[in-house]
């Protein structure tokens, strides 16, 4: 029983992994799965605060994270070693790639153990005021954001590559698979190399980005020090020391192997595996008192809140962020988005809204809306258009950054404004006839004049950019839409101007829930 | 075949098996045979009017002499559909749902192996087959609908006969399946007037938005020299006359279907149905340039009285 604990962990631990994976594919067209397709971020209780804390109201979606909190506080931090999808990919490629060698030198990391509360105060504070570091540190909406960005369009192309291959051993025409448009992402290197560099500090350490980076982790931590589950080790005892070097995330002291670092233990239940049994868990009363706390001296908690502080007011003070600077009017945001500067103070960049959107029109932002809104959606119609009745990047938007607005109130929403270049325009610079502006608009904002060359009727348009899109001149499109700055909505155009009967099938009901 | 489930073929089995199959194949190349199944057939333009959609559809199909003069059995059909717009059946940007269903139903009862509905959608193809309720409709009634949101889907192919266009990528499935039949929902259309059997073509083309530029009349008439098509069936129920092609405007209840084997004929046809914006008088099938276009190139007769048409009553 004891012995099959280990198994069962790792096997919670990948089936944990494919299922956020499983929820990831899912993340798409017609998102009618049952669960929320976001459901590892809403148990996230790092997003959960922060989010409440910027914001300053209650998320409903996020009030699942504060339950995961209870539970850390009953059973110690039980997530980091059975759940979280980062640390079940951290485990994997540590077992693979880095082998601990034996007789190795034993690690002392008493200083690098205060590493993770440096970053959290360090990026509370800076978040706080306007640079969410931490969103790009959290585990789920890291693991969520590489996946997604980096590794799923190349999953699309592997499968359109061998899709033609496949199609020989197929019946002729019996099925006529097409293939899928590969999904475009600007920042998939960055995101990868970052996601590499957190897999290589196995090197130095198996776990080291758990131990001594992450900031889920850290909070867990805290609250995981009031466990309630605790380990016992009776007089039987004899310091053989097997639990010291089995312990994943190195919580037993040598010294002292009778006592453990509550905050640290991930409740993996290895040193269960005790050769004279001296070891047990069960439930004791709360105590703030561990063995060896971490050393934050006053001097440590000051300068990592003075370094966030500077470093937020240094993002403030440049041109990208400040309010008197450039604005970048490109920057479109997606459909029912917070205004600009509580977008990104609550966005977390987990990239769920790219994946969902149906045309790839959301990007990751690097620098075009400053360093605050690092890996914020944008729209960027030239790659996609905003699909007219599709809302689903608020409809999955964990922290509604991008509000969950009906169908009906979201077409409305204008964005931004299209502007004809006329110079390169195809109907206004030739004799042409193209209006494929024109005939693409959903909502009637582009007319054609007397000598069919477009013109915008702006109280119309959205900024969905399906115009921006669809131009067939060359490279960059003859009509562009610039961000209206504030999301404001349009007045509802009198669509159907006759309301005939439906000839004979009735119309398909709307979902916008 | 049946046979191969057997451990041993007779000699008798073989020789039935090979006639089985042989005969309809041969017969279909014998020049004796075509006359024979065209006997009903007395017209190239049917007009049904009045009756619910599969009504309207067999109406307008006897006089051309059935679908069987199209279809023989075991034979592979394409249906271009327009789907190309995220719109409700009752806003008439995309066809009927009864009409496709119907006419679906009628392939296969002709002997039809396979249908397969097409469409290369403007809007994102998941809204467009959900919202116009086609997907469900095609499938239902046992067809496979696919959209040609893939390039693999598409086959580069040389136009011989076409003026501007010179290759273009189009749907391999239209290239080569037996019956191509063309089923467009006449709408009005800002840039080329009208949207009629022809331009929907341009749906099974790759790179739709670039023939803007090369010049749409010409590359519309130049698109339909590719694959002729076998039938075209018009969905003439609803039609949409204003803020065409991608609505939603105004309609107009004309409650015909129009069937063809001569596309140019069906457009000619079609045109009439709407106003011309400036004068308020309905469309002459010459104002409509790529009509012209086409008749030009010789892909059919514009001038309808040179046409066989038979205005027939549904109910």
């Amino acid at each position: 029983m004891k012995k099959a604990i280990p198994y069962l962990r790792r096997t919670i631990q990948a089936l944990s992994f494919f299922f956020l994976l499983y929820l990831i594919l899912k993340t798409a067209f017609p998102l009618e799965l049952k669960i929320p397709v976001d459901l590892y971020l809403r148990l996230d209780p790092f997003i959960g605060i922060i989010t409440f804390l910027t914001k300053k109201e209650v998320i409903l979606r996020m009030l699942p994270a504060f339950g995961v909190l209870l539970v850390v506080f009953i059973f110690g931090n039980f997530f980091c070693g059975w759940f979280c999808p980062m640390g079940a990919t951290i485990d994997f490629f540590d077992r693979i790639l880095f082998r601990e060698k034996k007789g190795a030198k034993s690690f002392s990391d008493q200083s690098l153990r205060r590493l993770r509360y440096g970053i959290f105060m360090f990026s509370l504070v800076a978040g706080l005021m306007a640079f969410q570091v931490m969103y790009i540190l959290d585990p789920i909406s890291l693991i969520t954001r590489t996946l997604i960005i980096a590794f799923y369009p190349p999953a699309i192309f592997i499968f359109n590559h061998f899709l033609p291959q496949m199609q020989h051993f197929l019946p002729q025409n019996s099925l006529i698979a097409s293939t899928i448009p590969m999904p475009l992402f600007k920042v998939n290197l960055l995101i990868f190399l970052f996601f590499v560099i957190v897999l290589a500090l196995g090197v130095i350490r198996k776990r080291f980005w758990c131990r001594y980076l992450c900031p889920l982790g850290t909070l867990f931590s805290i609250v995981s020090r009031f466990r309630i589950l605790k380990r016992f080790v009776t007089v039987d005892c004899t310091r053989c020391l097997k639990c010291v070097k089995d312990c994943p995330v190195g919580a037993i002291p040598e010294t002292n192997p009778q006592e453990y670092r509550q905050q640290d233990c991930v409740s993996c239940f290895k040193c269960l595996e005790c050769p004279p049994e001296a070891v047990s868990f069960h439930f004791g009363l709360p105590r703030w008192r561990t063995v060896s706390g971490v050393n934050l001296s006053r001097r440590y908690v000051l300068g990592s809140l003075a370094f966030g502080v500077v470093s937020a007011l240094m993002i403030k003070a440049n041109p990208l962020q400040s309010e008197s600077g450039l604005k970048n009017n490109r920057l479109i945001r997606p459909p029912g988005s917070l205004p600009e500067e509580e977008f990104v103070s609550v966005c977390t960049g987990c990239g769920e809204c790219l994946k969902v959107c149906p045309n790839n029109a959301l990007q990751s932002t690097l620098l075009e809306a400053g360093l605050a809104g690092l890996y914020t959606p944008r729209l960027v119609p030239r790659i996609g258009y905003c699909e007219e009745f599709c809302n689903f990047c608020g409809r999955i938007c964990p922290t509604e950054a991008i509000r969950p607005l009906p169908v009906e109130e979201k077409r409305l929403l204008q964005m931004g404004i299209a502007h004809i270049d006329k110079t390169r325009c195809i109907a206004w610079d030739t004799e042409k006839i193209c209006l494929v502006c024109n005939e693409q608009c959903s909502y009637q904002a582009i007319i054609g004049d007397d000598k069919k060359r477009p013109i915008i009727k702006e109280e119309k348009c959205t900024g969905c950019g399906i115009c921006e899109n669809k131009c067939p001149v060359d490279g960059e499109s003859a009509i562009i839409v610039y961000a209206s700055g504030v999301q404001k909505k349009l007045k509802p155009e009198d669509l159907n101007n006759n309301k005939n009967e439906v000839p004979s099938t009735p119309a398909k009901k709307e979902k916008s829930s | 075949m049946d046979q191969s489930r057997k451990k041993e073929l007779t000699r008798r089995q073989f020789i039935t098996g090979t006639v089985a199959v042989a005969l309809p194949l041969l017969s279909s190349k014998l020049p004796f045979y075509g006359s024979l199944a065209h006997a009903a057939e007395e017209s190239d333009l049917v007009i049904a009017k009045n009756g619910s959609a599969s009504q309207l559809l067999q109406a307008a199909m006897a006089p051309l002499g059935g679908m069987g003069r199209f279809i023989k059995k075991g034979q592979r059909v394409v249906i271009k559909a327009n789907i190309a717009w995220a719109r409700t059946p009752d806003q008439a940007c995309t066809n009927n749902p009864d009409l496709l269903a119907a006419l679906i139903k009628m392939c296969y009862d002709t002997g039809a192996k396979r249908v397969a509905v097409w469409d290369h959608t403007c809007d994102n193809y998941q809204f467009c087959f959900s919202r116009s309720g086609l997907k469900e409709t095609a499938q239902k009634a046992g067809a496979d609908i696919f959209s040609g949101h893939g390039r693999n889907s598409y086959k580069q192919v040389e136009v011989q006969k076409g003026k501007k266009v010179k290759t273009v990528e189009i749907l391999r499935d239209v290239l080569e399946s037996d019956v191509f039949i063309n089923f467009p929902i006449p709408k009005q259309h800002f840039a080329t007037e009208l949207t009629l059997g022809m331009k929907n073509l341009i749906g099974i083309v790759w790179d739709m938005e670039q023939l803007h530029k090369i010049g749409l009349h010409q590359a519309i008439a130049d698109i339909n020299t590719i694959r002729k098509t076998d039938l075209v069936v018009m969905d003439a129920i609803r039609i949409l006359t204003t803020n065409g092609p991608k609505g939603p405007g105004k309609t107009e209840d004309i409650g015909e279907v129009i069937a063809s084997t001569d596309i140019v004929a069906a457009d000619a046809y079609a045109a009439a149905f709407f106003k011309h914006p400036k004068t308020g008088i309905p469309f002459k099938p010459e104002e409509i340039q790529f009509v012209k276009n086409a008749y030009d190139l010789g892909l059919g007769q514009i001038n309808l009285s040179k046409v066989r048409v038979k205005k027939v009553t549904a109910a």
